[in-house]
């Protein structure tokens, strides 16, 4: 194995197969940047590109796509709080505060480096162990999937520290809003009120366009006539790079922790890069000294965010190059190339075709060393894009928010859902009523669904869905973590209080020694 | 009352209340259009609408024993400011699939970069205003239509 990951090194870093790459990381990131084009797009896009290549050239530069859309997804949601893709979703949290307080360039480089690291980390358990997870993969039932949806949505409890209950109420707001469209299971038509364009459910990236850029344009642009994007402006500078890297290392903790659960539900099938980034991002605030410091601008919040979802990309590749099953929608297109190109997915694949299967695993680890330089030096241009006068930027914005919204589908009612949602997104900004768990609810209520309704037809059949659900090692794992993530506001807030009493006790027993000595 | 009351900037809204009571709207709305579903079409809507009903109840409950009172507009030209933005993209979206993308789109960019303007009419703005217009407008035309082949909206005037 290891001679043939040393062979697919060398192929990559031959001068004609890096510029291949060095294109596809480019255009991925282009393509991850702009809001309505998805990683997904871009492969599919210029998959037909890649037939005149050779086999190893061609994957290498879809390689090179794929991981450059992981992380171009985070430069709209740092700088104008959308998410190039839903992938993006947790980056906004942190990302764009961060870009608010001038320190865009801060996030873009965060964005950069734990994205490469991410990637990295899951590029080596692919290389290293990609049979034996795939056998784990395949473990991974309705049940499974079930309470790996909510315990998704016990982030919720993180998202809505203010308002727990408003915060739920939103989630099932959005899990409502994912029931619009033809049932999966049952084939139902659900909640069209007459529209045929709505059988195929909303799209998610209207909704996050929705969500997140409208109202941020209607409240500081046009509303208070802001006349800059950002509160203040961002200064590039070298010393930003070394101070963020050096940050970032100095938590390995956050940093693998984000990787490891980016490369798990990876390749689980199905499950992507929103909810991995988004578990990541709560694991992150879970577990971290100075929660509170979450949700207004911290690099760990965007690497918490970028690691997980650019580990999901390598992570559903295992599923994919084992077994024939694609863990995400762009691993399904990959999936495509390989067939186009006499490729069975398998273990003729490393075998048969182990130099360029080790080619293109290879290409997506070098792949991850390009977006960190790509990223941090491309932050010094990226991060002064929002210093530009609100004048000229909101226009461009509001613009590609609904040619986004249309090019996903080609249809003007994904433009008109795009406007509601944005009036319903600066009204519910105004009400305290954060339409992130709305989104959150939108992007798990399809796996929850899914697996609660296959659960309780497969439960019926083995004797009892409770049963069936519950009792088995990977469902009793994600419960537990659900149980967890639920109770740990109330076990941080009685940590909290005897601290918290201490201080006082201490600033009061101070107080009372200084008031004793002025006498 | 003082005249200083009357004026948006000083009135309170219950958000709870407002809240509470648009998801109970929307609740009900859900269950009369979801109740002819199969049972497998329907287990997890159903689920989802106790869920939702219990949670808004417990917002309009709060509403009215310890409402959570906002400020909606901070000032009356804000409020202008938000409704002539919503309106002008209102009407590039009414008349995008009537005059087709590129004149619509022509049309919106120009008023909504004169809007943002400071002093709106002047020379040196309206040349500002239709040179950015022309440039990314064009730009993203070529990009979308030519480039990525993506249909673009075609007008029912001008065809």
């Amino acid at each position: 194995m290891f001679d043939f990951a040393l062979t697919g090194l060398f192929q990559v870093l031959m001068p004609n197969h890096f510029l291949v790459l060095f294109i596809g990381v480019f255009m991925g990131i282009v393509f991850g940047a702009l809001p309505g084009l998805t990683a997904t797009m871009g492969l599919a896009l210029l998959v037909p590109f890649t037939f005149t290549m050779s086999p190893t050239a061609g994957l290498i530069m879809l390689a090179g796509i794929y991981v450059g859309a992981m992380y171009g997804d985070a430069i709209p949601a740092i700088l104008i709080n959308t998410p190039g893709t839903p992938a993006a979703i947790a980056t906004t949290f942190d990302g764009f505060p961060l870009a608010q307080k001038g320190m865009a360039q801060h996030g873009l480089v965060a964005a950069a480096v734990a994205s490469s690291f991410g990637s990295l980390v899951a590029n080596i358990v692919l290389a290293a162990a990609a049979p034996p997870l795939a056998e784990i993969s395949l473990k991974f039932g309705p049940p499974e999937y079930f309470w790996l949806g909510i315990f998704g949505l016990t982030i919720i409890s993180t998202l809505s520290s203010g308002s727990p209950i408003k915060g739920f109420l939103a989630g099932s707001i959005g899990m409502i809003l994912s029931a619009v469209g033809m049932a999966e299971l049952g084939g139902d038509i659900r909640l069209t009120f007459g529209f045929p364009e709505l059988q195929g459910g909303i799209e998610l990236i209207v909704a996050l366009i929705g969500f997140f850029c409208l109202p941020e344009i209607l409240s500081s642009v046009i509303g208070q006539r802001r006349t800059a994007y950002a509160e203040k402006i961002v200064k590039p500078s070298l010393g930003v790079l070394r101070e963020v890297i050096t940050s970032l290392f100095k938590r390995p903790v956050l940093m693998l922790r984000s990787a490891a659960i980016g490369t798990v539900v990876g390749f689980a099938p199905g499950a992507g890069g929103n909810i991995a980034s988004m578990v990541s991002y709560n694991e992150a605030c879970r577990w971290d000294k100075h929660p509170e410091e979450f949700g207004k601008g911290t690099i760990k919040g965007v690497a918490a965010s970028e690691a997980a979802n650019s580990a999901m990309a390598p992570g559903s590749l295992i599923p994919l190059l084992t077994l024939g099953i694609p863990g995400s929608p762009p691993a399904a297109v990959i999936l495509g190339a390989l067939m186009l190109h006499g490729m069975r997915p398998g273990a003729e694949l490393f075998t048969d075709y182990a130099d360029i299967t080790y080619s293109f695993i290879m290409a997506l680890l070098v792949a991850a060393f390009l977006v960190t330089i790509i990223g941090s030096f491309g932050s010094f241009v990226f991060s002064r894009i929002i210093n530009i006068p609100s004048r000229y930027l909101a226009p461009a914005i509001v613009f590609m928010t609904v040619l986004g919204s249309y090019a996903i589908r080609n249809n003007m009612l994904d433009v008109w859902i795009m406007f509601i949602f944005g009036i319903i997104g600066y009204v519910s900004n105004k009400l305290k009523f954060h339409p992130a768990p709305i989104v959150l609810g939108l992007i798990l209520g399809p796996f929850v669904e899914e697996g609660l309704v296959q659960s309780m037809l497969a439960g019926k059949a083995a004797g009892g869905t409770f049963t069936y659900m519950v009792y088995r090692p990977i469902s009793g794992v994600l419960i537990l973590l659900c149980l967890m993530s639920l109770l740990w506001p109330i076990f941080a807030a009685l940590r909290a209080k005897p601290k918290k009493a201490g201080v006082v006790n201490k600033s009061a027993s101070e107080g009372k020694e200084g008031r004793d000595e002025s006498r | 009352m003082s005249q200083d009351s009357e004026t948006p900037s000083a009135r309170r809204l219950n958000a709870d209340l407002i809240v509470g009571i648009v998801s109970l709207g929307l609740a009900a709305l859900v269950y009369f259009s979801t109740r002819e579903l199969s049972k497998l079409g329907g287990v997890f809507v159903d689920y989802i609408l106790v869920g939702l009903t219990a949670l808004a109840l417990i917002t309009t409950a709060k509403g009215f024993i310890k409402p959570e009172r906002v400020r909606f507009f901070e000032s009356v030209i804000e409020r202008n400011n938000v409704l002539v933005g919503i309106c002008i993209l209102l009407l590039y979206l009414i008349f995008l699939p009537l005059a087709g993308f590129l004149p619509a789109s022509y049309a919106f960019y120009f008023c909504f970069n004169l809007y943002l303007a400071d002093e709106r009419f002047t020379t040196r703005n309206i040349l500002i205003s239709v040179f950015l217009t022309a440039a990314v407008v064009t730009a993203f035309y070529f990009i979308f239509h030519h480039f990525l082949e993506v249909p673009l909206p075609e007008g029912k005037w001008f065809e």
